[in-house]
């Protein structure tokens, strides 16, 4: 929205949203020896060499770029969720995210709010701290095109009595990528289906007194 | 009265109208081809919405249907929607139709323009976001001005998005800034510039402790998004 050239798009660029999903904590493994960082937006613990913490993830993407971190990748992005030693397999990896976007229409929850702008950073900084990185990143980029595939089937269902969309699920990319089109949409639609446009014979399918429903009829979309 | 500055209002309004006079009217100067000013009742002209919108609020003459809404038209859009070349008979067709439909007392245009819509949008729904480049010329021909103003919101989002997607320097040098800047000092924060990200890099190796990484990386992108 900063910065835009023209107003009416009411756009988040992308480096904005990136900036944003710099926030979410992820964990790393410090080689270096280090003191507490006493910062504004929180206290990150002394470093030693080899203990994991967490961090923010912009601090991990400036330690990683000086070389004095390994980041491990979230749990969510990874493609069979085995990891190491433990047994029970975890039930959030992609391969089973992908199965179940592709069975049902509803948006799957398992993947964090900003899924896209995460593993983006963490493809470009730390693509030597994951595992199979050509799958994930296959996957994750057959994840983002159902998902997205399935966002235009919603939107295909509008009509005037549309006053608010209700998609669950949506990361923040997708909804920054669909805003402004669905903005104008559901203006176009309101204009040319509005009541007073169209005479309603139809619509008085009951015929019941006056005193109730002088407004027309609304319907939230799902 | 709220869209009295809109432009595209006022082109709207300019569409021409075949309406016919109901009185006879004298020192007009409409009709170019008659030899005098003088126009008989029951003749038909050509004149702009806007002209003829007020001359039947004085009931002088009465509105026809516009040809860019009569039957052949209509066959068309029930045939197939999506290629409908509604820009050639008239780039403002729902704005117009809107316009129109009070006035002229046919009920079934609300109808018209919302089916129009309705099945427009589908087709334009999945071009918008996916279309190539080669595709796009061919679709832009036929929409009118309201879709195409839903087609580059889309497009533009689904563009900046691929951009960012490939990567590339997340800081940018201005292009107002060609010429060399003088070294840093190490304790004063040259303010009045925007910096490249060499120079942000040492920034945070001196000043670590005392700020806040956060808070410098959002004084950049202030002054990154200042120059943009």
């Amino acid at each position: 929205m900063a910065g835009q050239s023209d107003p009416h798009f009411s756009l988040f660029s992308a480096e904005e949203l990136e900036f944003v999903a710099e926030d979410d904590m992820v964990e790393i493994v410090p080689n270096l020896k280090m003191d507490a960082l006493n910062l504004i937006s929180g206290d990150f613990g002394p470093f030693a060499p080899q203990i994991a913490t967490q961090v923010p993830l912009w601090l991990a993407v400036a330690l990683k770029r000086r070389g004095k971190c390994s980041i491990r990748p979230p749990e969510w992005m990874s493609v069979d969720g085995k990891e190491g030693k433990r047994v029970k397999r975890s039930t959030n990896n992609l391969t089973q995210v992908l199965e179940a976007e592709r069975e049902s229409q509803e948006m799957s929850e398992k993947l964090p709010f900003h899924y896209v702008e995460i593993s983006r950073l963490l493809f470009d900084h730390a693509r030597d701290d994951i595992p199979d990185v050509y799958m994930v990143r296959s996957l994750i980029e057959d994840i983002r095109d159902v998902r997205f595939h399935k966002v235009r089937t919603d939107l295909e269902a509008f009509n005037g009595r549309t006053i608010a969309v209700k998609i669950k699920n949506l990361s923040a990319m997708e909804v920054n990528i669909v805003r402004p089109f669905i903005r104008r949409a559901l203006q176009a639609f309101c204009k040319h289906d509005s009541p007073e446009l169209i005479p309603e014979p139809e619509r008085v399918a009951d015929k019941r007194p006056q005193l109730v429903n002088n407004a027309p009829r609304r319907q939230l979309r799902r | 009265m709220t869209k009295y500055y809109d432009i595209d209002d006022i082109i709207t309004e300019e569409e021409i109208v075949s309406v016919i006079f109901q009185k006879a009217a004298s020192g007009v100067g409409i009709d170019p081809s008659s030899e005098n000013d003088y126009i008989e009742t029951g003749s038909k002209v050509e004149l702009p919405f806007w002209l003829a919108h007020e001359l039947q609020l004085r009931q002088v003459v009465s509105i026809n249907i516009p040809s860019c809404f009569d039957q052949k038209t209509r066959l068309e859009i029930q045939a197939d929607c999506a290629s409908v070349d509604l820009r050639s008979r008239c780039p403002f067709f729902y704005e117009f139709g809107c316009k129109i439909a009070p006035v002229v007392g046919d009920r079934t245009i609300g109808f018209l323009l919302l089916s129009a819509f309705k099945n427009r949008y589908k087709e334009l729904l999945t071009k918008a976001h996916t279309a190539a480049f080669s595709a796009a010329t061919k679709i832009w021909s036929i929409l009118t001005n309201e879709e195409i103003n839903l087609y580059e919101a889309a497009q533009s989002s689904m563009a900046s998005f691929k951009k960012w997607r490939i990567g590339g320097p997340r800081f940018q040098k201005a292009p107002v800034l060609g010429r060399k800047r003088n070294q840093l000092n190490n304790y004063s924060l040259n303010l009045s510039g925007v910096f490249d990200k060499k120079e942000l890099l040492g920034f945070y190796e001196y000043l670590i402790s005392p700020l806040s990484l956060r808070g410098v990386t959002s004084i950049n992108s202030a002054y990154y998004f200042n120059y943009s």
